[in-house]
């Protein structure tokens, strides 16, 4: 399959994207002119949304205008309200908010500039991960240009209409990138997520009404708003209209961010797109939406790739971030490396996430050496199980113990093989048997 | 309020507080760690797990303290789904806790370990060695850190941000990393860092001054109320086996101290326990004070009373409400002069938090009985003006001062009736008699607010010494008769 509609990309393949001159020349900021000058009121806007199905592109596939219509009633609630646009991308697989920043940031900021119309906020706030510095350059410098054309500040073009906008770097923490954890660092605090309720839009950034937004959710404002939501409900499967980015990594020939139709089939995606499984090799696991998703059985590769499609595979969406492992990858060892991040992650303030993320590394790493038992495998069901769900105040925890279960669900064979096997069975790289750690004594 | 149901009770809950409270104020067990009711809920521990069920809403797990009290909920803490909630979580609690009880402080008196004995499994499934952290960090003069006990439940940082409002301590690092932290080592500071044992669930911050002093178990624990100040905090009071005070706690009260006290009251019991005690009824004779009866001593001190033409009854401000009316009688039956020596309240010594400055701890009830004030100078000054002079109360010579009680005349008849024997000679001194201090004996001490502090023994008082109260009670009696007493009298007295 090619040749379908495109928009989120299309202005990226233009060269110096990234500056105001170029996207005011493919018809940048027009649609917020419009919105002020005409104008287009901020329950339209927000009815607009919701009407154009949008589903949050941060993880959780919320549909962004029903969120948006949380916000409370200004003239019940004279509190200043903010946005803070979830730029902090740190999902293993997760990569496409990088290239609407570095690329085409100023289309980043008509879209806050219009939900900050339509919710009336004093101040919208980008939270850049603090790896992603070219994000934070090319955010701070469109920031900069707009601002000097009067596109952001006191008085937006005339209109009257005020918002501020800034660009805040992160510090590295993936927890930040927790809606709440990322209200905390902005606060200038350590990032532990609060816990709910209150929700943001009650008691957010500043105890004032804040709503937190993917970038690539706010990407696609400027578009539907211009085109309608009509335009974007032909677009993608009905429960998940619109385009989305695909970041597809791992064992493929042509790994990148795509720009493709909701409802794609992920074998589509994977064979037309990213060139197919590299070197020949069959596919033997993938996962659909970032590392917290979970490794899926390659027999499920025919499954499109879009919120409800993928729920019914015991999976999420989540970022739309593809991972593919090939047939000579072990998926405990994978496993291990994505227990490694969560550990490391982890803020530590839930009992479970701080000990489970530990405990399922340490089985994990037992295991993949060699030296676990069949006992290890029921044990890590039973530790996941303990994690997850909803049993924290975050979905950190969750998020590391999922995918595991999702392994587990697919691929137990290849756990238990691992049991008293002395070595990986499936890399089998060391050919040395470690240790027989079952000698260990267990701890007073 | 609010009708709720728990464990098959309507009840009523207040919807301004967390779930949890409801459950613990209407006997439901519910174990936490990171809840604290003196304190903000963050909800990080996960242990207060309980099923609530809410009209159409199937029965869901949540975590008491975060949850707000809705019309209608229906809480069951017992149900098998909250058992196997709590069990789940404690296991990751304990998974790098070292189980060291045998050699912990807090044992005996720690929510983990009970809790532990009382959900946990028997059986450790964790071979993976332990986090290992620092073991005896001294975080000052009052408190040492372990690390490793710690599970990170944040009360200490929370009460040190919330209640002095001086925020010293943090967790640093994350997950199985983080741990609690001054910043760069500095030593805490402060008047209430005592408070940070108390409120730590486990035995990571235990006081310095009570480790390994006692198994928690062998304390007995009585109700009492602080003599430090005018605020009068409600406290525990901890003896070893009838022996020496081990330690001071508060006690919740709402209307004094909350769940506080300062480290001035908390520590302030070593002071008086190492003064040596007058614990014996002492009589002037050719070679000083000589060995006597307490009977012979009362009927000595009744006899200088009847004699005197002006005599004064001085009062130390430590004495009780129901001491103080028995002063009061016994001043209407001889005609005695009676007054309380106060001292100034330090201003230098009062906090916003608890602290009033006021040194005695029962100046309102005593100025409420309508017992004259005397700063000490102004009681040295009367006692030269007496011609016989009972100075009673527990630290009242203390009070008065030992210099200036020296240079009372030797003309003047004194009889100190005190719990602490004086520093040295005192030439006008005709008697003593040792008292019980405020840890022997039951009494009552209006704070500054007018709120009645208990006093309870928490031990036994010395051999020697004679209530206070018993001795009031027969001087007056003997006074009002005017007559001499007989020794039947004063043995039926004694006796009261």
């Amino acid at each position: 399959m090619s040749g379908h509609e495109t928009y989120l990309l299309d202005r990226t393949r233009t060269a110096a994207s990234h500056t105001l001159e170029v996207y005011r020349a493919s018809g940048g900021y027009q649609t917020i002119e419009r919105v002020l000058k005409q104008p287009i009121t901020p329950l339209e806007i927000i009815d607009e949304m919701k009407a154009s199905g949008l589903r949050g592109r941060g993880g959780a596939g919320f549909p962004t205008g029903l969120k948006w219509s949380f916000m409370p009633d200004r003239a019940t609630d004279q509190r200043p309200r903010y946005m803070a646009v979830n730029a902090d991308e740190s999902e293993p697989g997760t990569c496409k908010d990088r290239v609407l920043m570095e690329e085409d940031p100023h289309g980043l900021l008509e879209g806050c500039l219009i939900a900050a119309w339509a919710m009336g906020l004093e101040g919208v706030y980008i939270y850049i991960r603090g790896e992603y510095l070219e994000c934070h350059r090319r955010m701070q410098g469109a920031l900069d240009e707009a601002r000097a054309a009067g596109l952001v500040g006191s008085d937006i073009l005339g209109s009257g209409f005020s918002c501020e906008i800034n660009v805040h770097p992160g510090a590295g923490a993936y927890i930040c990138g927790e809606e709440t954890g990322l209200m905390e660092s902005l606060e200038g605090k350590r990032g532990p997520p609060r816990p709910k309720p209150p929700f943001p839009a009650g008691f957010g950034l500043w105890g004032n009404p804040t709503t937190v937004n993917n970038v690539e959710s706010i990407f696609n404002v400027p578009f539907i708003i211009e085109r309608g939501a009509e335009w974007f409900k032909n677009i993608g499967v009905d429960t998940s209209p619109g385009n989305f980015l695909c970041g597809i990594s791992g064992h493929v020939e042509k790994p990148g961010v795509y720009e493709l139709p909701l409802g794609l089939s992920a074998k589509t995606i994977v064979e037309e797109f990213a060139g197919g499984v590299w070197q020949g090799r069959q596919l033997k696991a993938w996962i659909p939406g970032g590392s917290s998703t979970g490794f899926v059985a390659g027999s499920l590769i025919d499954t499109p790739m879009d919120h409800n499609s993928i729920k019914a595979i015991g999976s999420m969406f989540g970022t739309g971030a593809m991972v593919i492992l090939d047939e000579t990858a072990c998926i405990v060892e994978a496993s291990l490396v994505l227990a490694r991040f969560y550990e490391h992650e982890s803020c530590g303030q839930c009992s479970q996430c701080r000990e489970g993320t530990q405990w399922l590394t340490q089985i994990l790493a037992r295991l993949e050496s060699g030296a676990g038992t069949l006992e290890d495998v029921d044990m890590l069901e039973h530790i996941a199980g303990g994690m997850t769900p909803g049993k924290t105040i975050c979905a950190l925890s969750d998020a590391a113990a999922i995918p595991l279960q999702v392994a587990l669900s697919h691929f137990r064979g290849e756990f238990e093989a691992h049991a008293g096997a002395g070595c990986c069975p499936v890399t089998d790289q060391s050919k040395v048997p470690v240790t027989d750690q079952s000698e260990v004594k267990a701890q007073p | 309020m609010t009708i709720i149901t728990v464990n098959g009770r309507e009840v009523e809950a207040d919807p301004a507080r967390p779930l949890i409270d409801a459950c613990h104020d209407n006997g439901a067990h519910v174990p936490h760690y990171c809840y604290h009711r003196g304190l903000s809920p963050v909800g990080s521990c996960r242990i207060c797990q309980v099923v609530v069920s809410q009209g159409d809403m199937p029965p869901r797990v949540v975590a008491a303290c975060r949850t707000p009290v809705a019309k209608g909920m229906v809480v069951n803490t017992e149900a098998e789904a909250a058992h196997g909630a709590r069990k789940e979580c404690l296991e990751f609690i304990l998974k790098n806790h070292p189980l060291d009880c045998p050699i912990c402080d807090k044992a005996g008196e720690c929510s983990l370990q009970d809790n532990a004995y009382a959900e946990g499994q028997s059986e450790c499934r964790s071979v993976e060695p332990r986090r290992e952290l620092a073991k005896r960090k001294s975080l000052g003069d009052v408190i040492v850190l372990d690390q490793e006990r710690c599970i990170l439940c944040s009360r200490c940082v929370r009460f040190m941000e919330e209640v002095p409002q001086t925020p010293q301590l943090a967790i640093v690092g994350r997950g199985t990393h983080s741990r609690v932290e001054t910043w760069q080592d500095q030593p805490l500071s402060g008047n209430y860092q005592g408070n940070l044992s108390d409120v730590c669930p486990v035995g990571a911050l235990t006081l310095k001054d009570f480790r390994f002093q006692a198994r928690v178990w062998n304390l007995r624990k009585s109700a009492s109320t602080c003599p430090e100040c005018s605020r009068g905090c409600s406290v525990t009071v901890e003896v070893l086996r009838d022996g020496p005070v081990k330690r001071i706690r508060p006690r919740h009260n709402e209307a004094v101290n909350g769940y506080w006290m300062c480290d001035e009251g908390r520590l302030g019991f070593h002071e008086r326990e190492q003064r040596p005690r007058l614990a014996a009824a002492l009589l002037a004779g050719a070679s000083g004070l000589e060995t006597a009866s307490a009977s012979r001593v009362i009927e000595v001190c009744a006899d200088l009373i009847s004699a005197a033409e002006r005599p004064l009854l001085l009062a130390s401000p430590f004495i009780t409400d129901e001491e103080a009316e028995l002063l009061k009688q016994l001043s209407a039956s001889c005609g005695a002069r009676a007054a309380v020596v106060i001292r100034d309240t330090e201003s230098a010594d009062a906090d916003t938090i608890l602290r009033t400055g006021d040194p005695s701890p029962n100046r309102r009830g005593l100025t409420e009985a309508g017992l004259e004030a005397l700063s000490p100078a102004a009681a040295a000054a009367a006692l030269g003006e007496a011609d016989c002079a009972l100075l009673l109360g527990e630290r009242s010579a203390e009070l008065v001062g030992f210099e200036a009680l020296c240079a009372l005349p030797v003309k003047l008849r004194l009889v100190l009736l005190d719990s602490y024997a004086p520093e040295g000679e005192i030439p006008a001194l005709n008697a003593c008699l040792g008292i019980p201090d405020w840890t022997e004996r039951p009494g009552t001490w209006t704070n500054i607010d007018g709120h009645k502090g208990q006093l309870l023994p928490a031990r036994p008082a010395p051999n020697g010494t004679r209530p206070l109260t018993a001795t009031l009670r027969v001087l007056a009696s003997i006074l009002a008769e005017s007559g001499t007493p007989t020794a039947a009298d004063i043995a039926e007295e004694a006796t009261r």
